[in-house]
């Protein structure tokens, strides 16, 4: 009878747990490649659901002090939300990894992934994870927890992922595999150098092509302070965002020409040079977007909100870097140089100091003095005053219409005037 | 030749001509040189420092929508939207406000506890200084 009983009351367990955790899935990934965060790409992090309501809170990041905090999706629930604070507290206030995402157990259902370049990785509250470390001879460890607290100790390479299926995902029962899979994947991926960021790109691609979950979410680079932002997120409350295996946009490996989804469908070839356009999945552009690579440096523009003014000084930052290398006085000249000839317009001459550089992060910030009046070019340097000229020039005018009209009516006025004299 | 233009006649109207045009190009060197301008400064755009988890969109979008957003501008002590006019000291109020409403995406969190608003009526630009507090974040129950 007891016994009845206990299996009764087991079963109910179970369900409960099952309906909790229905709640909380979703794939949150911290992976570490660089642990004494110098590489612009040492550490990256992202979430993705097959579940609604994957916005930018379920993968937050802070910029400053080189954090992130992943969670699941559903909207406003106040447990998760309390979670998040309460570990984002814990992080502010110096706590290690570990120490922050316990706070989710204080949670019933709850899971808070946390991690950082330096502070290692950990997740806590309702869970099934992988955590795979790779050694400094390259031996690949990784180990399944659920459950409590699973932490990834700081000053180790790795990686942790946790998967779950959603209910109502056609992909349902593949997590357990998946999960697996993709904590090799990635471990060999470390132990083979590639940077964080990118095998955060083929973790994603992975688990959206064989376990569903996979709309976005995004991404972030912890150690560059990238985050994809609302790429991917879902444009409105309990929708879903985008999917992740899907194409996102095709671009021109020649001149760098994109377009994206939908409109992507009807290009072929760049309308530009006419070469063939390559697919860039949505996994791909993530990774692009948060990369930091030798070649691109990240331009923030400050103080115009003029359309093409960011794109084109993006462009004139990252050649005048290219051929010079990060110094303010020559991309200061590059600006103006620019400027000059008219492909920034709207905007005044810039000097060095309002140029901000970050070297290690390979970032550039411009502050721009924008024109007044819908100018397109700043103000000449003249030595004579504007309203010396500005006189001279009306009465210029005035002589030269008059003696317009003089020669209009040239005989009508001599003859009188000859008439008057006689 | 059909009319009978006399020489001095078409010098004439060759120094007429000149002098208009640089009579003109002297005017618009006068309007280009100048700095200031009539219409009142602009509002360029909107720095936002010290947010770190908020992201910036979120709080520029708030400010934008109290009226510091491009094809707004500053007249004297007024801001001159294209929806209404407002005292400078309201508006700058109000963006003070709208900034501490800027939540984390996706979430009822407002972890913004402190906000200065600084506009240089110069160039027009907006400098929003934002303080985080996480530790005194109200969860919205009613969610």
């Amino acid at each position: 009878m007891i016994q009845n009983n206990l299996q009764r009351i087991l079963v109910l367990l179970v369900t409960l747990v099952l309906l909790v955790n229905t709640s909380a899935a979703t794939c949150n990934m911290v992976i570490i490649t660089d642990p004494t965060g110098t590489d612009p790409n040492g550490a990256a992090a992202g979430s993705m659901s097959f579940a609604d309501n994957m916005f930018q809170s379920t993968f937050i990041m802070s910029k400053e002090k080189h954090f992130t905090v992943l969670s699941g999706g559903e909207g406003n629930e106040t447990p998760r939300l309390a979670a998040i604070v309460e570990t984002i507290k814990r992080l502010n206030n110096g706590a290690t990894a570990s120490e922050a995402a316990s706070a989710a157990s204080s949670y019933s259902g709850i899971r808070v992934m946390t991690g950082g370049p330096t502070i290692g990785a950990a997740v806590g509250g309702s869970f099934d994870v992988y955590v795979v470390s790779v050694a400094g001879d390259g031996t690949i460890t990784a180990t399944p927890a659920s459950g409590g607290l699973a932490t990834l100790p700081a000053g180790q390479k790795g990686a942790i992922i946790h998967l779950r299926n959603t209910h109502g995902n056609p992909q349902y029962g593949t997590a357990e595999t998946v999960r697996q899979e993709t904590a090799i994947m990635i471990g060999k991926m470390i132990r083979d150098g590639y940077p964080a960021t990118e095998i955060l790109g083929a973790a994603f691609e992975e688990v959206a092509k064989d376990s569903g979950e996979k709309y976005g979410g995004g991404g972030n680079n912890l150690v560059s302070s990238i985050t994809s932002g609302d790429m991917f997120t879902p444009a409105k409350l309990n929708t879903t965002g985008y999917p992740m295996d899907e194409p996102y946009s095709k671009e021109c490996p020649v001149d760098g020409w994109s377009i994206a989804y939908p409109a992507a469908e009807n290009y072929q070839t760049c309308p530009y040079d006419g070469t063939a356009l390559k697919t860039v999945y949505a996994y791909e552009a993530l990774a692009n977007k948060i990369t930091v690579t030798s070649n691109s440096t990240t331009v923030s523009v400050y103080g115009t909100d003029a359309p093409g003014v960011y794109e084109t000084t993006q462009e004139i930052v990252q050649y005048s870097v290219k051929k010079t290398g990060y110094n303010s006085a020559t991309i200061a000249k590059s600006i103006n140089n620019a400027i000059d000839n008219g492909l920034l317009v709207g905007v005044n001459y810039i000097e060095p100091k309002d140029i901000n550089i970050v070297e290690n992060t390979r970032s550039v910030g411009v502050y721009f003095k924008p024109l007044p009046d819908h100018r397109t070019s700043p103000p000449w340097n003249l030595p004579i005053s504007t309203s010396i000229l500005d006189i001279v020039g009306s009465i210029q005018t005035a002589i030269g219409l008059i003696l317009i009209i003089l020669v209009l009516f040239r005989s009508t006025l001599i003859s009188s005037f000859l008439k008057k004299r006689r | 030749m059909f009319i009978k233009v006399r020489r001095d006649t078409l010098i004439i109207l060759m120094l007429a001509f000149i002098l208009i045009t640089s009579g003109r190009l002297m005017s618009y060197m006068s309007y280009a040189s100048s700095t200031e301008s009539e219409q009142g400064i602009p509002i360029a755009g909107v720095i936002v420092k010290g947010n770190d988890i908020v992201p910036t969109d979120s709080i520029r979008t708030n400010i934008a929508n109290v009226g510091f957003r491009t094809g707004s501008y500053i007249q004297g002590n007024t801001l001159i939207t294209s929806k209404r006019k407002v005292p400078l000291n309201e508006a700058l109020e109000n963006a003070r406000q709208a900034a501490m409403l800027s939540t984390v995406p996706g979430t009822k969190a407002t972890p913004i506890k402190a906000v200065d608003v600084k506009l240089d009526k110069q160039t027009g630009i907006l400098t929003v200084n934002v303080i985080e507090d996480f530790s005194t974040v109200e969860i919205n129950q009613v969610g």
